[in-house]
């Protein structure tokens, strides 16, 4: 009850922190209308009657794993800015004698309403957005009706949002140290071991047995269990060799550093790889999607033509291109918002040394260089490497694409960069002076 | 235009040449920094309220004063941090006296990063970088190549006591030791003025003194000038002078050792 009535008090949004609690909820808006958006999406495959609704049901059970990665990237970046926007307050907490606990509980408490807040405001995207999503077209016919969810549904995603803005927040503050005279970063963060190269290779190897004997099973739902399960397997084990691979970039970054911007850019990446990876765990597997569904879905368009127009192959191979592309789009908003958020967070977090680092004379575009170094060479660098060997590993099937569907190709191609075009106006849009700024540092 | 200083013009090995002490022999009687009649209000609060001052070529200056009395904002004005309302700072150069108040705010910038070295509480010091790389940061924003500038911070941190310690970060050195590199970075561009602000506030008693030596002796040490800050009656014991504030007004200046009060405004 205390922690409710503090929360509740403290809560209240000022001007310094009106900014960063919009951009939060605005952030779990997003996510909710997403999440509702893609589940109505989903399930609207109910309503084809022939023999591929099964394939329709995986491929959408496929894409919903996919983007899981993004989607909760973004809710953890939003709690972690709801923690950090309330720092002076939490440190007065601890100065007049309260426990961490009860700076946990406030926390907690705030980001399940401020998430709450956006999930409210998320129902009203998902419902704005909902008559243009309604009018995508699978197997012919547009989503339409099929896009409302019942509001048993809707409510089941508001209480998953506010459970992982509570969870997200709770774990996020293990992160932070808030004391009574301020709030700082805990300074060891475990660096990434080349062991977990390893475990990856024997996920990979254990993945690959796996999809070879899919044919084995009978049971359709059991080999969309597999496959699920072996994409999400895939994609834990992504993130295990992600920030490896993310400090094997910082490495090489500040090897050929000779500018301020580019060595601070390379010392960011490498102060903490597996936040850095975290920023772009969602490009990896969107390139992952983009280059090995785009190039089936590129093929498969280009049999479809070959099919009868109408029929129902026609009509799917067109469909895994839109799927893929919608994926892809997702997938690039999450990202972008999340970048954005923790940008914020991070400036947020480093405003007293940006401030003073420009009194002694360094300017501003000097640090803004350095902050859009540390998140676009990752993006960059991970976009490509994920391009790369998804490529390699489907090389038949990407080079025929290529030859044989180029334009296809291209639009998947114009896709990814319009994507990282969105990142990178992510990193503009949250500068050092415009967050400063919005929260009255400056 | 100030001319730029893109490396030490003495090297570092050469800093402990002489012990610095409120020795007047030690500096000039030119003035490298002459502030006229500066006026800066916040609000009905009015911060500087006509203060005239001249800092000595090779003095060291103790700007003290209760809290709000407007130290910090004197400080920041001599160093082209801020503008005042009203008044001007005369700074000494090779190129002839520059009136650093009529500079636009780049200008400033490049003034403070070229010419004047700073030492704040706080340290501001890069947390992701070494601290052979905090110090080398400073070359590197005059344009200095990484290559050229690190053997130059080396020479610096080594010389303040912290050879061995170069490649650690910021979080794996004390609070003492943090503001040496700080002291590093404030001088390894060759900066003739250094501002400091409560440069020893945050560290214990004897580390503070460490901190003041290391201060002193790298400063006006070697001839060059320091402008300090202070609470502490102590540290600004070790001044040449002692200028003390309140409500924007000088309302004394003294030299330590000496029984003579200046009276405000008297030219040295």
């Amino acid at each position: 009850m205390r922690t409710l009535s503090l929360a509740w008090l403290l809560g209240k949004p000022t001007a310094a922190r009106r900014a960063p609690m919009l951009l939060t909820a605005g952030a779990y808006g997003l996510v909710s209308a997403l999440v509702l958006t893609t589940i109505a999406g989903a399930l609207s495959f109910n309503r084809i009657q022939n023999e591929l609704s099964g394939m329709y049901l995986m491929l959408a059970g496929l894409a919903c794993v996919l983007l899981i990665v993004p989607l909760a990237v973004l809710g953890s970046a939003a709690a972690r800015l709801s923690a950090r926007s309330q720092d002076l307050r939490l440190s007065t907490v601890r100065l007049l004698g309260g426990t961490p606990g009860l700076v946990l509980g406030i926390t907690v408490v705030e980001s399940a309403l401020v998430a709450f807040t956006g999930a409210m405001a998320g129902i009203a995207l998902y419902a704005g957005m909902a008559p243009l999503v309604g009018m995508i077209q699978f197997q012919g016919s547009a989503i339409g009706a099929a896009i409302w969810l019942n509001p048993g549904i809707i409510a089941l995603v508001v209480l998953g949002v506010v459970l992982i803005a509570a969870l997200s927040s709770g774990f996020g503050m293990r992160k932070i140290i808030v004391s009574p005279l301020g709030v700082r970063n805990r300074s060891q963060t475990p660096k990434p071991r080349w062991i977990r190269a390893l475990i990856v290779v024997g996920l990979i190897a254990g993945i690959s047995q796996a999809f070879s004997m899919i044919s084995v099973f009978k049971d359709l739902a059991v080999m969309l269990a597999v496959l699920l399960g072996g994409f999400a397997l895939g994609v834990g084990a992504l993130n295990l060799v992600g920030p490896w691979a993310v400090g094997l970039i910082g490495k090489a970054k500040l090897k050929k550093a000779e500018t301020p911007e580019k060595l601070l850019a390379a010392r960011m990446i490498l102060e903490n790889p597996a936040q850095a990876w975290r920023q772009v765990s969602g490009i990896a597997m969107t390139c992952f999607v983009a280059v090995v569904g785009g190039s089936g879905a590129a093929l498969m368009n280009m049999a479809g033509t070959e099919s009868s127009p109408g029929s129902p192959d026609a009509l799917l191979s067109a469909d895994v291109m839109t799927g893929v592309i919608i994926t892809i789009v997702v997938s690039f908003i999450s990202v972008a918002c999340s970048t954005a958020i923790t940008q914020a967070a991070t400036t947020l977090d480093r405003a007293e040394l940006y401030a003073g680092l420009n009194m002694l004379g360094v300017q501003r575009s000097t640090m803004e260089k350095a902050r859009v170094g540390s998140v676009m060479g990752p993006v960059i660098g991970v976009g490509l490497g994920s391009i790369i060997i998804s490529g390699v590993l489907v090389l038949p099937l990407a080079g025929m694409a290529m030859i044989f569907a180029p334009l296809s190709v291209a639009i998947i191609l114009g896709t990814l960069v319009a994507g990282v075009l969105a990142v990178r106006g992510a990193v503009a849009l949250t500068s050092t002076s415009q967050t400063l700024k919005l929260v009255r540092i400056d | 235009m100030i001319e730029a200083n893109s490396a030490p013009e003495q090297a570092p090995g050469t800093i402990f040449s002489h012990a610095a002490s409120n020795n007047p022999t030690q500096h000039s009687s030119a003035p490298v920094l002459s502030a006229r009649a500066l006026r800066r209000a916040y609000g009905s609060t009015l911060a500087l309220d006509g203060v005239d001052l001249e800092i000595l070529t090779g003095e060291s200056v103790a700007i003290m004063g209760p809290s709000g009395s407007g130290k910090s904002t004197l400080l920041h004005t001599l160093a082209g941090i801020e503008k005042p309302d009203s008044g001007s700072v005369l700074l000494a150069s090779s190129a002839g006296q520059q009136d650093i108040t009529t500079l636009g705010e780049s200008a400033r910038s490049k003034l403070r990063r070229e010419a004047f070295g700073f030492v704040f509480q706080s340290g501001l010091l890069i947390p992701e970088l070494t601290a052979v790389e905090n110090v080398a940061m400073a070359l590197m924003i005059n344009g200095l190549p990484r290559a050229a500038a690190l053997p130059q911070a080396n020479q610096w941190l080594s010389a303040l006591g912290l050879a061995g310690m170069e490649e650690r970060r910021i979080g794996q050195l004390s609070g003492g030791q943090a503001q040496r590199v700080a002291i590093a970075r404030a001088q390894v561009t060759g900066a003739k003025v250094i501002f400091a602000d409560e440069p020893t506030g945050a560290l214990d008693s004897a580390t503070g003194t460490e901190v003041l030596n290391v201060l002193m002796e790298s400063t006006v040490g070697r001839g060059n000038t320091l402008v300090m800050v202070t609470h502490d009656a102590d540290v600004a014991a070790r001044c040449d002078r002692i200028i003390s504030l309140r409500d924007g007004k000088i309302t004394s200046e003294t030299r330590p050792g000496s029984p003579n009060t200046i009276a405000p405004g008297a030219q040295h």
